[in-house]
């Protein structure tokens, strides 16, 4: 049956373009395609030009918003999208720079086919344009706050609004990190085609810091939308497998890392309640729990486990692994998580990771020996303040019996909650600690 | 199917500074509004016409000059063609367009009368 009859656009052949068949975009493909094509025009005309590669994404994108709705979906977006983004950046570069040394070494591309990807494979050389840009903005010279917003904007797409309310941060904050990373970038001219292997050894930490701060961003926030940490999450992981499936990231960090993200991640629908609020680790139903991904990170955790390094990630990886084996909250082994907990105080000391070692071993062995590891444990200020430290210590002490304790640990960890959802979370789980001689209700 | 056909004409106001250009994820967003509105009126729609470059030429029996007018408050963006059973069933269509009633602009309605 013949579709609206005057259904001409110019230059289109007589395919339907309002098939319903036609091919979705994958989710997230603009972002996505924003951050290839940045990487592999900036890795192409320097550094340097940053701010005219971006533009010219940006500016291919819109296009292809305003085109692809009229027109339909062309049969190979992505190469479309590098014709379109490397003639406009071309252009521009060829207005601002009349020597044109760069045009004769890129001349505009007019078929669909010419690839971005003609690098040579050299081994332990990263071949991958993004990979490259995530190494070369984990640079010393960038000071540590500003690499995960420049991975963020550049690598993910995400735009200065969007990342300072994923963050927490003002817009103003961001912008100023931001451009904190690009003029260092900039002055310190390591080109991503300039990365050698060793420089790329080096960088591997910050590298697995910047993906680790980004997804725990994304699995901690208790106070913004569910799809929006999702999303973060989601991101660090892509970016991990990346890393992984290029030789100068192979290493058993890498897996470990990929085995706590995977291993969170595929526990975090269950975290929630129906109507949005949080849940305890014994209340989550366990059924809501994403095997494959759960296997996907078991798989990974396997392949950690060799040489003779044990990261921070290792351990991390450990105690999440732990969790996602049990069938029960009742039925996980608590010992391990405790000896998890240990190595990692060891590696990385950290008074929260103390406290945590508390309530696993008060899990363990019961709630004198939780108490036990606190005591004499002086926090510092910030943790003395925060809403976990009081409901970790009213919690324990309402099982040892020390109810006076208890309540009124309980009310600073009331006052100190930051949502409503962790204060109805809290009232829940540290019931029945009202002291004996408050008045009956 | 529908009989009559409307053509739409899309205005906005002359310096109408742009709005913060919109993030790839905000693209992402419009694109698939727009296909959802293509996708649930397709039977209304005869063709999705397109923006109108800036430039172009003022024609008469004097002369040629170059155009548009340049007294125009309102500038013409673009335009496209609806089919539809009557005004209102275009406008309804016309008015779900995503992009289209953004704030500052406007759509004209009119049928194409055809003998």
């Amino acid at each position: 049956m013949p579709r609206g009859h005057g259904a001409r656009i110019a230059g289109r052949d007589s395919r339907d373009k309002y098939a319903l068949s036609a091919p979705e975009l994958v989710e997230n493909f603009f972002r996505h395609e924003y951050g290839r094509l940045v990487a592999v025009l900036s890795r192409q005309a320097g550094l340097r030009h940053l701010a005219a590669v971006e533009d010219a994404v940006q500016s291919a994108l819109m296009k292809a918003l305003q085109t692809w709705t009229i027109a339909g979906r062309p049969d190979q977006p992505s190469a479309w999208l590098y014709r379109v983004a490397h003639n406009n950046l071309v252009s521009e570069l060829r207005q601002r720079d009349a020597r044109t040394q760069i045009l004769q070494r890129y001349p505009p591309v007019t078929t669909p086919s010419a690839g971005p990807n003609a690098n040579s494979l050299m081994p332990g050389e990263v071949s991958d344009d993004l990979l490259r840009m995530l190494f070369v903005c984990c640079n010393d010279a960038v000071p540590d706050e500003s690499q995960p917003i420049f991975a963020l904007k550049t690598l993910c797409g995400f735009s200065v609004r969007e990342i300072s309310l994923r963050l927490f941060l003002t817009e103003a904050n961001v912008y100023k990190r931001l451009t904190r990373a690009r003029s260092r970038l900039r002055d310190h001219q390591i080109e991503p085609g300039e990365l050698t292997p060793e420089d790329c050894a080096a960088r591997l930490p910050a590298v697995h810091r910047i993906l680790y701060l980004i997804f725990t961003e994304g699995h901690l926030s208790a106070h913004v939308q569910f799809p929006i940490r999702r999303e973060l999450c989601d991101e660090a992981i892509r970016l991990g497998e990346l890393l992984a499936r290029h030789e100068i990231g192979q290493t058993p960090e890498t897996y470990a890392l990929l085995a706590l993200m995977n291993l969170h991640s595929a526990r975090m629908t269950a975290r929630e309640c129906a109507t949005g609020g949080l849940l305890l680790l014994e209340e989550q139903d366990r059924a809501l729990w994403n095997r494959n991904q759960m296997m996907t990170g078991f798989d990974f955790l396997a392949r950690s486990a060799t040489g003779d390094c044990f990261s921070r990630y290792h351990a991390e990886a450990g105690i999440v692994a732990e969790h996602c084996r049990a069938e029960s909250f009742a039925e996980t082994r608590w010992d391990r998580v405790v000896d998890c907990y240990l190595l990692l105080e060891r590696i990385q000391p950290s008074p929260i990771h103390r406290m945590n070692r508390a309530v696993a071993t008060a899990e363990w062995q019961g709630p004198e020996a939780g108490l036990a590891v606190l005591h004499g444990f002086e926090p510092p200020g910030r943790l003395a303040e925060s809403y976990l430290w009081a409901a970790v210590n009213s919690d324990l002490h309402r099982r040892c019996g020390n109810r006076e304790k208890a309540a009124s640990y309980r009310e600073a960890a009331l006052n100190a909650a930051p949502s409503p959802a962790i204060q109805t979370l809290l009232r829940r789980r540290l019931a029945n600690t009202s002291a004996p001689s408050s008045s009956a209700r | 199917m529908p009989s009559k056909k409307y053509l739409c004409i899309q205005r906005s106001q002359s310096g109408n500074c742009e709005h913060e250009p919109p993030s790839p994820a905000q693209m992402e967003a419009m694109y698939a509004k727009f296909n959802a509105w293509k996708e649930q009126f397709q039977d209304n729609i005869s063709d999705l016409g397109g923006r109108l470059a800036a430039g172009g030429k003022v024609v008469s029996s004097d002369g040629a000059t170059d155009g548009p007018f340049v007294e125009a408050k309102e500038i013409i963006g673009g335009y496209m063609i609806l089919s539809a059973e009557n005004l209102e069933e275009a406008a309804d269509v016309a008015r779900q367009c995503p992009g289209v009633t953004a704030p500052g602009s406007q759509v004209e309605i009119r049928e194409i009368s055809t003998p």
